[in-house]
């Protein structure tokens, strides 16, 4: 029946359903136009109502670190010598869930890196995804780890700061944090400048965890590097004030020593030696004490250092003259309820004397005649009591008692450099007025950037005949006769120095058996270039200052004027062959010159002097008479290639600098015939 | 063979629907774009290029445009004629992909040809012959459709065939789109209402089991109503997709700088592509797409409701569907509305055989537009 309908009326059965096929097929479509406004309206509401959080939750899955740091600058000596640098090391890390063997990899691990195979198995049976094993790993172990190739265990890139002269200037240039930072020193002071950046992106990871750098990241990163710092520091000079410091300490059992070479015309601190030694690279090993740099954090009381300073002070006020007399009371002086003491008895001194000799009874005298307020605007004129602004942290201001309290003893006593404490750099930056003929400028340690040095103008503190009457009762405490710095005479160049000895303050109050000897020279005597300090803390059992510091003082003198070409020849060379003789303090110690000179060209000298103009003095006939080959090692390359020619000969040069290290053939050896001329070598500083 | 005359002159020769291709090529370019900065970073690490998929996605969109324009030109008779070829072709191909010298094991399934360096997915072109087959059936046996043995029972095996097929494979998403497909078609092609109303029920109750079967199964179907409850498990890819759209915001990253697709977001450049671009286009580039598309259907639907032949309806209709319904089904997943079923999205998704699918759907599409009755 249904059949029967169907085919009596095809046609108005199919209009039905075409209709009904219409009218579905646009009920479909508005469904679909709903849903597909409903996922519109839900797209809309994931990204505009819950877009913010999803989004700060999203962040945090794609940035490894909040932000990263361009790599830090370097620090040069003054000749471009590399003093602090940052170098890639590897952090070992270890994904536990990814180790093959747990204890095989523990065991290889240990063996390459020298721990106890528990030490690491404990760290591996960690639950955490990721663990690290060790940081700052050199490049030697990274790549035996490398090799052992263990799956799991994976290296990464880091930076680290390196110190490539180990304890040179350590505690100048100070050390880094784990995270680079500086901590102390110069890394400390020019921490803005040298530090890399902090980039303002964050490093995007993948979902793996590996750190993705586009191209343009990786640009902007180089950009971000740090800047370089130069300091005055010399490293050669540097060196040989550490050498012969640590020599005065440990030969006259101090504790500690500090070491100041400034070129003068400058203020330029060429070196700046504490011991004992601080090596930056293992800083955090180390006793943090021996990281200080004593000379800029330590007050002491100077001693009898401080007398010059009193005269000069004298004479300018007019008070004194060169010649004025003082009866120094036979040794015994009473001020109120104290006694200064004299460690000679003297009647009449002159003023120059009481410097020579190094009267206690004397100064005070002088000090007394200056008067507390006339005293203590000296003191602040050359820069005691206050910071000397070098771009040091944490530097000392000294401790100079308030007007108000200084007691009638304390005038006599302060004269002679008790009651008084400075820093050593205020010491020396007091001394540079008097070298530098009565002219204040201020002390530098950096190079560049040039405006770390906060460029205080000169300021004239004495006349320059003042300063020069002081510089020649300097002179002659080394020169003249019974000087108490004779010791530090240097044939062929005068200086002039003044010494101290200073009983130190105990801890239970009063002056102990401990002492201070110090000794500040400058060279020349007249017109000084070159201000040496050098201070022992608590030496014994000689502990005068003429004894202990003042060979220290020469030593140093004479290697660095040696060095700069300073030194009239026939002192040079007598220093030069004095090491071949094995007198002590004579020469370079060349293995250990070279290796503070491995890097950078050869030296520069300070500035202002020209290395040219150095004055030529003619080789001493004796020289080439002789029928052995001199050592010729701490020479400049120059004069031994002058010394060479006359003898026919033209030596091969290996390495690279200005000042020889080492020859061959070897010095004491007969001068070669014709056939071996070619075969003589000289060996400069750095290899090529 | 003088049949000619009469009947098929009436079809008005008009212009293509511009509309339609507009919206077309606006996707399809709009994809390409994403599919490159969907899987640059990807490609570079794994592949050979960072424009390996690009380049290649690049190729068989030429490949569907060409496709597109030849179905959009031919005969109608010809597109017509090989109906039952078509099926048996796409059954062959479904049933190689279960066996393995021929299939690709890709993600635990077998859903990839590899034929001659090419690997075609045969679901994508099943969707379209199944179109055609049921467009015929419904037209040519619109007088026996609502009876149950000849009008719904053959559609049935045919679509059901198929899904078994994709079940096996196994490609569950496959298989309901394919449902989704025949039921839609019933609907409009005058299957009676009680046997479609029965089969939606045996379909939702074989879903339903399926689902209990396993608790696994179970939690990751139901983890897209919270999936934050377990991010780094079976919320995780859901939860990569609302980073994505939601670090987007109105305006989004930029091209290129979405981070969500550094191995974050799985198939980023596939089936989650709408995630990188909400991300780097924002919901003003999302706002974009949706318009597109809602273009694209408006046109679509308008096509086959203009239709006077039912056969032209019913195919014009079905390709509207094949396409409405993954747009919609692949949102649905990204947007977290639906359990996560691997859908691609048209046009946009890397995928050849989806992307030359597409093309060809609308090129069925364009072709009939120019037949339209005014």
């Amino acid at each position: 029946m249904r059949n029967g309908t169907k085919k009596a009326a095809p046609e108005r059965d199919q209009k039905r359903v075409r209709d009904w096929s219409r009218a579905k097929l646009t009920f479909v479509g508005v469904v679909f136009a709903i849903v597909l406004t409903g996922l519109w309206v839900r797209a809309g509401y994931l990204q505009i109502v819950q877009g913010p959080d999803l989004a700060r939750l999203a962040l945090r899955q794609h940035m490894a670190s909040e932000s990263d740091r361009g790599e830090r600058g370097q620090i040069f000596d003054r000749s471009g010598r590399l003093l602090a640098k940052t170098v890639e090391f590897s952090a070992v890390s270890v994904r536990p869930k990814d180790l093959a063997d747990l204890d095989a990899a523990a065991a290889k691990l240990a063996e390459i890196l020298r721990v106890k195979p528990a030490w690491i198995k404990k760290k591996l049976e960690s639950s955490k995804p990721f663990v690290y094993i060790s940081r700052r790993v050199d490049d030697k172990t990274s790549a035996e780890i490398r090799q052992a190739n263990i799956p799991g265990v994976t290296l990464e890139a880091e930076h680290g700061r390196s110190y490539p002269n180990r304890h040179l200037a350590g505690q100048v240039l100070g050390f880094v944090g784990m995270d680079d930072q500086g901590l102390e020193g110069v890394e400390l002071s020019f921490e803005d400048w040298l530090a890399g950046r902090r980039a303002k992106y964050a490093v995007q990871r993948d979902a793996s965890g590996r750190k993705l750098y586009f191209d343009a990241q990786g640009h902007e990163l180089r950009n971000l590097r740090g800047r370089d710092v130069t300091l005055t520091i010399d490293s050669q000079i540097q060196f040989f004030a550490e050498e012969e410091l640590a020599k005065a300490v440990t030969t006259h059992n101090g504790k500690a020593g500090t070491c100041l070479v400034v070129h003068v015309p400058t203020g330029e601190i060429l070196a700046w030696a504490n011991y004992p030694f601080f090596n930056p690279n293992a800083a955090r090993s180390v006793n943090p004490r021996e990281g200080r740099n004593r000379s800029a954090l330590d007050v002491l009381e100077p001693g009898s250092t401080m007398k010059p300073l009193i005269v000069a002070a004298a004479l300018q006020e007019g008070l004194v003259k060169p010649d004025t007399s003082f009866y120094c009371e036979n040794g015994k002086f009473k001020v109120g309820a104290s006694t200064i003491k004299d460690t000679h008895s003297y009647g009449d001194l002159s003023v120059n004397k009481i410097i020579r000799w190094s009267s206690n009874i004397g100064a005070a005298k002088i000090g007394m005649l200056l008067g507390p307020k006339r005293l203590h605007a000296y003191f602040e004129k050359i820069g005691f009591g206050a910071p000397t602004g070098l771009p040091l942290s944490g530097e000392g201001r000294g401790l100079i008692r308030s007007l108000k309290d200084w007691q009638p003893i304390d005038t006599a006593t302060v004269s002679f450099g008790q009651g008084v404490a400075v820093t050593p750099i205020q010491l020396a930056q007091a001394f540079l007025i008097l070298a530098n003929d009565g002219v204040k400028k201020p002390l530098k340690l950096v190079l560049d950037p040039p405006q770390a040095t906060t460029e205080a103008p000169p300021v004239r503190v004495f006349d320059a005949e003042v300063a020069r009457a002081v510089q020649r009762m300097m002179r002659e405490v080394v020169h003249e006769e019974k000087g108490t710095g004779r010791v530090a005479r240097i044939e062929g160049i005068e200086l002039g120095g003044k010494t101290g000895t200073a009983q130190k303050a105990s801890p239970t109050g009063g002056y102990g058996n401990k002492y201070l000897a110090s000794f500040v020279a400058f060279v020349p005597a007249e017109t000084p270039q070159y201000l040496v300090m050098v201070l022992v803390d608590e030496p014994e059992p000689s502990h005068y200052g003429g004894v202990v510091s003042a060979p220290a003082v020469r030593d140093v003198t004479q290697k660095t004027l040696s060095y700069l070409g300073r030194l009239p020849e026939t002192v040079f060379l007598a220093a030069g062959n004095g090491q071949a003789a094995a007198a002590p303090g004579g020469g370079v110690h060349q293995d250990d010159a070279a290796n503070a000179l491995s890097t950078g060209p050869g030296p520069v000298l300070p500035g202002g002097i020209d290395a040219a103009a150095a004055e030529v003095v003619p080789v001493p006939p004796g020289l080439l008479d002789s029928p052995a080959i001199p050592n010729f090692s701490g020479m400049p390359l120059r004069r031994v290639v002058e010394i060479l020619v006359t003898k026919g000969i033209v030596p091969k040069i290996e390495g690279q600098g200005l000042v020889v290290t080492k020859q061959s053939p070897a010095p004491g050896a007969p001068w070669p015939g014709a056939e071996k001329k070619q075969d003589f070598v000289l060996w400069l500083a750095r290899p090529s | 063979m003088s049949l000619t005359t009469g009947t098929e002159l009436p079809a008005q020769q008009n212009s293509m629907d511009y509309w339609l291709l507009g919206a077309t090529l606006v996707l399809a370019g709009l994809g390409l774009i994403m599919v490159l900065s969907a899987s640059g970073v990807m490609a570079e690490r794994a592949m050979e290029s960072k424009y390996f998929y690009f380049r290649k996605q690049a190729i068989f969109a030429l490949v569907g445009l060409v496709i597109m324009l030849v179905f959009a030109t031919m005969p109608k008779k010809v597109m017509y004629a090989p109906v039952y070829l078509w099926l048996f072709v796409v059954i062959g191909l479904l049933c190689l992909t279960l066996i393995p010298p021929f299939s690709v094991k890709a993600g635990g399934a077998r859903r990839w040809l590899s034929l001659g360096g090419v690997s075609i997915q045969p679901m994508e072109f099943a969707k379209v012959a199944l179109v055609f087959y049921l467009a015929y059936f419904f037209s040519q046996k619109q007088k026996l459709v609502r009876s149950f043995s000849v009008g719904f029972i053959p559609p049935v095996v045919v679509t059901g065939g198929l899904g078994l097929i994709l079940l096996l494979q196994p490609d569950f998403g496959g298989a309901v789109f394919l449902g989704m497909l025949f039921f839609l078609m019933s609907l409009v092609g005058g299957t009676r209402m009680t046997y479609l109303f029965v089969s939606v029920i045996f379909g939702a109750a074989a879903i339903g089991l399926l689902i209990v079967q396993s608790p696994y199964r179970f939690k990751r179907w139901f983890a897209f109503l919270d999936p934050f409850k377990d991010p780094q498990n079976v919320g995780y890819q859901l939860v990569q997709s609302f980073y994505a759209f939601g670090s987007g915001g109105i305006t989004g990253a930029g091209f290129g700088s979405g981070k969500q697709k550094l191995f974050y977001l799985p198939e980023a450049h596939t089936d989650f592509v709408m995630a990188v671009l909400g991300e780097e286009m924002g919901f003003i580039g999302v706002s974009i797409i949706f318009l597109c598309i809602a273009i694209l259907l408006w046109r679509a639907f308008r096509i086959a409701l203009s239709q006077d032949d039912l056969r032209d309806r019913f195919t014009a209709y079905g390709m509207a569907l094949v396409l409405g319904l993954g747009f919609m089904l692949n949102l649905a997943v990204v947007l977290g509305c639906v359990p996560p079923k691997g859908v691609a999205m048209p046009f946009l998704s890397y995928g050849g055989s989806s992307l030359v699918a597409c093309f060809l759907c609308v090129g069925v599409l364009l072709n009939l537009s120019r037949r339209q009755t005014a």
